[in-house]
């Protein structure tokens, strides 16, 4: 188990399985607003707490973030290493919570090692990683 | 008289920079917008008020500012599809309404409903889309040039969207604005303001680089200039010997630069308004010559020459009505040669235009009105498309994988056209 120092952006729970794409992500042109799937990545993010370095791309990006509110396949939460004004947008007009972490490679390490769950403890401003 | 006052001026916004750099955890909000933000105003001006104090935040804003124009990006059905409709439904349903005087980019259809090169195809969806924003509040302006609607002033403070009209502003007129996306502009436009910070400080503006640059002969060379030094340079550049340009080239340097390198502000040495950008004493120099821009040219564009079907696009950004009335009298008792399309994109506040439609389209000139290629999808295949435009080529051949020939408008009317 680890704990990242964690700040939330969008407040709201987060707590559940970890879906990791360890890269920045267009919204816009890679996800699918349908299925929740991030193109060349097995499976979708749906109900899952969605791990993602930041992302890039279109301001079309907010209006994927909605639809896939819209669509009922929005993770449960997202954690990035860098908020950048597009997903905070998407994240707000679609209320899933946004957690800003440090130390996204000690993130990526315990997923490799097995650690498959993440959970913020907000008051403490950790997310912890299990 | 005037230095002086502008000397005030520049220590006021200092000291007011000063008040910025006193930075809280959060975000400092008034009582009023304490109490939009909490809901008293209605919904939609509380998730407007939410987007821009959490953007704010993680920008390291100190608090919001009130804004006296918005221009709202991201409307074209074509782009934002689905999503963009169900969200701007979603947020009609509250009624908001603009607080400050705002317009919007173009859309993915002719309003004039003529057009045989934009496709019509999608308008029922665009026409949903324009409703709403115009029961906002907004203006039925459907352009890329809002500074032809509402000319910015010297260090007026602005929410716009679509970059070509950012640099504008912010290199030209002298007015501050950051590079908005879609559904913030839209926040912007309800609460009246935006969040202070980037090019909203004066600490941002910066010149970090000076660029000397050969003498121009036309549009197409600005274009091509600006998309090269948009390529080339990432930090905030000034430009000198651009003082001879006309407005058409400023308009399709800066758009050309915009569009493939994010620059939201060139300072342009004697015609950006002085005290509205700093230059610093150790800003690097470097200088631009022609055999350079010769050398990007063959890289960039295609030579210009007629294929079996050619399309000329002119009006990117859209053509004021001086810039209008400027090719029609090119145009004059000439007729467009066989297998050329002409297509011309003006703001859609120009739907009435008499006289000129009428010679431009004896000519064989089509004019859209209020919609762009670039935002919209094109029912022609041309073997090549001709332009002036820099941002239109970065565009047209990435987006519809056209090849794309860069000229000025007079060399394309004399190779399209015959008497």
């Amino acid at each position: 188990m680890i704990s990242l120092k964690a700040k939330p952006v969008i407040e709201g729970e987060c707590c559940g399985e970890l879906f990791l794409v360890d890269k920045r992500i267009s919204f816009y042109g890679e996800v699918d607003p349908a299925t929740g799937e991030v193109r060349g990545v097995e499976g979708s993010f749906k109900g899952k707490v969605l791990a993602i370095r930041g992302t890039r791309g279109s301001t079309v990006g907010s209006y994927i973030v909605y639809s896939l509110k819209k669509h009922g396949v929005a993770p449960k939460c997202i954690v990035v290493e860098d908020a950048e004004p597009i997903l905070i947008v998407g994240c707000i007009i679609a209320e899933i919570p946004l957690v800003k972490v440090e130390g996204f490679n000690e993130l990526v390490k315990a997923f490799s090692l097995g650690f498959k769950r993440a959970r913020l403890v907000s008051e403490r401003g950790a997310l912890i990683i299990e | 008289m005037r230095l002086n006052l502008l000397t005030r001026i520049q220590s006021y916004l200092r000291e007011l920079e000063y008040l910025d750099t006193l930075r809280c955890l959060h975000l400092y909000l008034t009582r009023v917008e304490e109490r939009m933000l909490n809901g008293e105003f209605g919904e939609a001006v509380s998730v407007a008020m939410k987007i821009l104090v959490k953007v704010g935040e993680a920008l390291g804003a100190s608090r919001l500012i009130e804004v006296s124009h918005v221009h709202i990006s991201g409307v074209s059905y074509s782009n934002i599809g689905e999503p963009g409709l169900e969200y701007l439904e979603k947020l009609a349903s509250n009624k908001p309404k603009f607080l400050v005087y705002t317009t919007v980019n173009p859309s993915c259809v002719d309003l004039s409903l003529s057009s045989k090169i934009v496709s019509l195809e999608n308008w029922e969806k665009q026409a949903i889309i324009n409703e709403i924003l115009e029961s906002m509040g907004s203006k039925a302006s459907y352009t890329c040039t809002p500074y032809l609607l509402r000319r910015p002033f010297a260090f007026d403070r602005l929410a716009w969207g679509e970059s070509s009209a950012v640099a504008m502003a912010n290199s030209f007129y002298g007015a501050f604005t950051n590079r908005e996306g879609g559904p913030l502009t839209i926040a912007a436009a309800i609460a009246g303001r935006t969040y202070m910070a980037g090019l909203h400080l004066m600490s941002e503006r910066r010149v970090k680089h000076i660029i000397k640059v050969p003498s121009l002969n036309n549009e197409a060379e600005a274009s091509l200039l600006g998309l090269y030094i948009g390529e080339e340079y990432s930090e905030i550049s000034q430009i000198t010997g651009a003082s001879e340009w006309s407005y058409s080239m400023i308009k399709e340097f800066l758009a050309a630069s915009a569009a493939s390198g994010s620059h939201a502000l060139i300072p342009l040495d004697g015609i950006t308004p002085r005290g509205t950008y700093i230059v610093e004493e150790s800003v690097e120099r470097s200088s631009i010559d022609r055999r350079e821009l010769e050398h990007y040219y063959n890289k960039v564009s295609k030579t210009l020459e007629l294929g079996e079907e050619t399309l000329v696009y002119i009006g990117c950004p859209h053509l004021s009505l001086s810039e209008l009335r400027q090719l029609s009298i090119m145009l004059d008792g000439r007729r467009l040669k066989k297998g050329v399309h002409f297509l011309v994109t003006v703001p859609g506040t120009y739907r009435a235009l008499g006289v000129l439609d009428h010679s431009l389209r004896k000519a064989g000139v089509e004019i859209a009105v209020g919609t762009c290629p670039i935002v919209s999808r094109i029912t022609v295949k041309p073997d090549i498309v001709l332009t002036n435009s820099g941002k239109a080529l970065f565009y047209l051949s990435r987006l519809h994988k056209f090849n794309v020939g860069l000229a000025s408008l007079v060399d394309i009317v004399k190779l399209v056209s015959e008497k």
